[in-house]
């Protein structure tokens, strides 16, 4: 049967995100980015450390409209590194859902990466939040 | 008004019957799950063992209802609702069929086609959550947003899926065709859940 959280028991993050995770280089173009994100439907895009000292970073729409577009910047010339956001904002694999939504309060984020160690092993963005609450209140009978 | 049109022994016995048909429906999908999961070709065989159960279950709920159960006008939705259940079988069955002939697949590809299997299962689980709304006077709408979301899931994995298929190299016509087939089938199971929970809708709207 279903998994434990949707039967009324706390959720955790690792049971609600997505694992699909798109990487790009911080030295890509911004213009490389809108195209991965059109082509995969997609809202955010990893992106790779430069280094081993270096930390992941994230370029979401918002960046790009925000910061690129509507600051008039060159997107073939302009590269992802310039616009992007670090480090990012990650809960741990196993935490609650309730301390990423209150992170992502604090931070005016609209998503989290979930994290082991170095290793990032998904997001999940409102949307998931969203879905997974209302499939956990359809299972749950509420509004009956 | 659902005392009225649920509340005769011949009807709570199509209801019975029609629970266990999605149960059988339900089992068969955890089933196919866990074979992708071994990668045990055998245990998909419970798969077509199921489907002639559930074969055999719908056979007996037609009859049933034309036998006198429920009133006329609402006998064609019913059975179109336990038809369409009955196609998700089906599609299932070819499911893993399809896969009982493929070559190992890859890593990345078949832990996809395991996530889209166990959303299947979920949404066989929800489709008896909801025909149990239905007539315990429940929510059926929150319950058939609850299959949307599950099905826009499906969609959303199977673009990325077919690209990664795109890229990968076949060594011949069928295998190529057999691994595009057993993703077709894979990824249609949910449109077909879906169908049957729009029905649902159907029914609840010709009982008002």
């Amino acid at each position: 049967m279903p998994e434990k959280s949707l039967k009324g028991e706390t959720m955790k993050v690792d049971e609600i995100m997505t694992k699909k995770l798109e990487i790009i280089s911080a030295d890509a173009s911004i213009y490389d980015a809108i195209e991965r994100m059109i082509d995969k439907r997609i809202r955010s895009l990893l992106v790779k450390p430069k280094d081993e000292h270096d930390v992941y970073g994230v370029i979401t729409v918002r960046d790009i409209v925000y910061k690129a577009l509507g600051g008039n910047l060159d997107l073939n010339k302009t590269k992802v590194a310039e616009i992007m956001s670090k480090p990012l904002v990650c809960v741990d694999k196993g935490m609650d859902v309730e301390h990423a939504i209150n992170l992502m309060t604090k931070f005016n984020i609209t998503r989290v990466f979930i994290s082991e160690g170095k290793e990032i092993l998904g997001i999940i963005s409102l949307l998931d939040f969203m879905s997974a609450a209302l499939i956990k209140r359809a299972r749950e009978g509420h509004g009956a | 008004m659902l005392k009225k049109v649920f509340g005769g022994n011949i009807e709570q016995k199509v209801i019975d019957s029609i629970k266990k048909h999605m149960q059988i429906l339900y089992s068969a999908s955890e089933c196919f799950k866990k074979g992708l999961q071994e990668w045990d070709k055998d245990q998909m065989h419970c798969v077509a063992d199921l489907e002639r159960e559930g074969d055999s279950v719908r056979r007996e709920i037609i009859s049933m209802i034309y036998e006198g159960a429920f009133l006329p006008y609402l006998r064609t939705n019913i059975c179109r609702f336990v038809e369409i259940v009955d196609e998700a079988f089906d599609v299932l069955k070819d499911t893993a069929y399809e896969f009982e002939n493929l070559e190992p697949m890859d890593e990345d590809i078949r832990e996809d086609c395991i996530q889209i299997a166990d959303i299947n299962q979920q949404m066989c689980d929800m489709l008896i959550i909801a025909f149990d709304a239905l007539f315990n006077k429940g929510d059926l709408r929150e319950k058939t947003l609850a299959i949307r979301i599950y099905e826009k899931k499906v969609d959303d994995m199977k673009f990325d899926l077919i690209g990664k298929l795109r890229n990968k190299e076949v060594k011949n016509f069928w295998e190529g065709r057999t691994l595009s087939d057993s993703i077709s089938y894979l990824t249609h199971i949910s449109d077909v859940i879906e169908d049957a929970s729009d029905y649902l809708h159907i029914i609840n709207l010709s009982m008002r």
